[in-house]
């Protein structure tokens, strides 16, 4: 049973581009704590959910209020990682420090820097400039910015692009640290259909209309797989190794 | 060498040129950043349609700069903006309507067209006072507000909906940094020309960045660079006799190949 507020209450959502429908009638709710993962096809408009919910992009019509609030007015209760961060510029004149540090513009949580570097294992990269780090380390640096600020909600759009296997195994055991240690509430957009099911507690898979699923465990079967990205699908069973 | 700095003329093209060298640079290091080279020389064409405006108006050419430069820097973001224009598209645009509109200008002014081309290619050496005055001035704010919120266009520059959705405003600081690159642009062009304040935002810059060293290390090179410029291009221009504002460009020009060279 919930009883708070909820963060983000999504009623009617639809957005359209010319004529081209992204999202049609989309409702849910988030609550303080959720792990959410979203999934679904190119193109089946998980992006634009996530743009539209960070106030990034206007709604065609329907609501989406934030912490009760309808107009999003941006705050640092949000952190925020995008597809592109592990993708970054090579030739970016910025060390890792100078990125994190730009989670904590003009606030008074500068103290936060070298804890939540230290937090995200990139204290001892603080000084190496960003474009010379490999994806996985890069992404630990696009987080520490995002957590910088102490969000309440994290949210990440693919966030694994450009990351190698074993990086996206501590990376998931970092969410998980970070949605059950600290209550961060957590979404995110992911295609690793078999790592994720075990951790999060709420599934949304978007394909124009969203199926909200709040016991992933029993949804995320061949069948399942298969009628949302529309291709014949096998699972693979992964081992969790500890790090 | 230095009996040169006898003549009052050149002290003040010496003061000029290191103040836009300071403004240049440090707004450059943002403006290459941004992906947004062109807009110094899309402001330069259109801070010359109000100087050719100006001289048939005759009113103050300066001020007539830097009001078109200013109208043009807030079309752009505004198409940019507004529109979704890509940055290089909308200079572009911008780019082409300025140039086409001082030659409709020109073609009909006749007897000023001399006046005209003197902008083209600016004169360092025949600064006044009053011309070090009005840009020691303007420029101290416009360089006060750069390094003001240096971190938010940093930000900008890294990500710009990232910053967006971190709580930086980032429409009202777009238009605040497009308005201190006219009027950035717009006071030096009678000294350094319309066709070469460009090279003298973006190229310091540029080498800069070669150097892959952190952002604030970056605007450091990159004023170095532009310093050492003005200083070279100067020097050599007064010894053989060389258009100065050219010079400075070839100097700075220079610099660059020796930074893609060293950080190859």
């Amino acid at each position: 049973m919930k009883f708070d507020l909820p963060i983000f209450d999504v009623k009617n959502l639809s957005f359209k581009v010319g004529d081209q429908q992204i999202l049609t009638s989309v409702n849910f709710e988030i609550f303080k704590r959720d792990y959410i993962a979203i999934i679904g096809p190119n193109g089946g408009g998980k992006t634009t959910l996530i743009r539209l919910l960070l106030g990034l992009e206007k709604p065609s019509s329907g609501e989406i209020k934030v912490y009760g609030k309808k107009i999003f007015t941006s705050h640092h209760k949000i952190g925020f990682v995008p597809q592109r961060a592990s993708l970054v510029d090579l030739n970016f004149p910025a060390t890792s420090q100078d990125i994190v540090k730009l989670g904590v513009l003009r606030s008074k949580k500068a103290q936060n820097i070298e804890s939540v570097m230290q937090k995200m294992g990139v204290w001892h990269l603080r000084d190496k400039m960003i474009g010379t780090l490999s994806g996985g380390q890069r992404q630990r640096v696009m987080i520490a910015r995002a957590l910088a600020s102490d969000p309440e909600v994290l949210i990440l759009d693919e966030p694994n692009t450009g990351v190698d296997v074993a990086s996206q195994q501590r990376f998931y055991a970092l969410l998980r640290e970070l949605n059950q240690n600290e209550g961060i509430t957590i979404l995110f957009i992911t295609h690793d259909t078999g790592v994720i099911a075990d951790d999060i507690n709420r599934l949304f898979s978007i394909n124009q209309k969203a199926t909200i699923c709040n016991n992933p465990k029993q949804v995320l079967s061949c069948e399942d797989i298969s009628e949302i990205y529309g291709i014949e699908a096998h699972m693979l069973h992964h081992h969790r190794h500890a790090h | 060498m230095f009996e040169m700095f006898e003549y009052d003329f050149i002290v003040r093209a010496f003061l000029a040129g290191l103040i836009i060298a300071t403004l240049a640079s440090v707004s450059g290091t943002f403006v290459v950043l941004r992906r947004y080279s062109m807009i110094s020389e899309t402001l330069a064409h259109s801070a010359l349609v109000g100087v050719a405006v100006a001289l048939v108006a005759e009113f103050s050419p300066l001020w007539f700069a830097v009001l078109f430069a200013l109208f043009s820097a807030w079309i752009i973001e505004y198409l940019r903006s507004r529109f979704f224009l890509y940055s290089d598209a909308a200079l572009s645009v911008l780019l082409s309507a300025s140039l086409a509109l001082a030659i409709v200008i020109v073609s009909l002014g006749g007897s000023f067209n001399n006046s005209l081309f003197s902008y083209l290619f600016g004169s360092i050496l025949s600064v006044s006072r009053v011309d070090l005055y009005t840009i020691a001035i303007f420029g101290s704010v416009a360089l006060a507000l750069l390094l003001y919120y240096k971190d938010e266009f940093f930000f900008m520059a890294y990500d710009e909906e990232v910053a967006r959705v971190s709580g930086v405003d980032t429409l009202r600081l777009n238009f605040l940094l497009v308005s201190i690159i006219a009027i950035i642009v717009a006071l030096s062009i009678t000294i350094i020309g319309t066709l070469l304040i460009g090279a003298l935002v973006t190229i310091p810059a540029i080498s800069a960045l070669q150097f892959r060293v952190s952002f604030n290390r970056t605007l450091l090179l990159s004023l170095s660079f532009a310093l050492a410029s003005v200083v070279g291009g100067l020097f050599i221009s007064y010894a053989y006799s060389l258009p100065s504002g050219a010079t400075i460009v070839l100097c700075s020009i220079a610099i660059f190949i020796l930074s893609l060279v060293k950080n190859r």
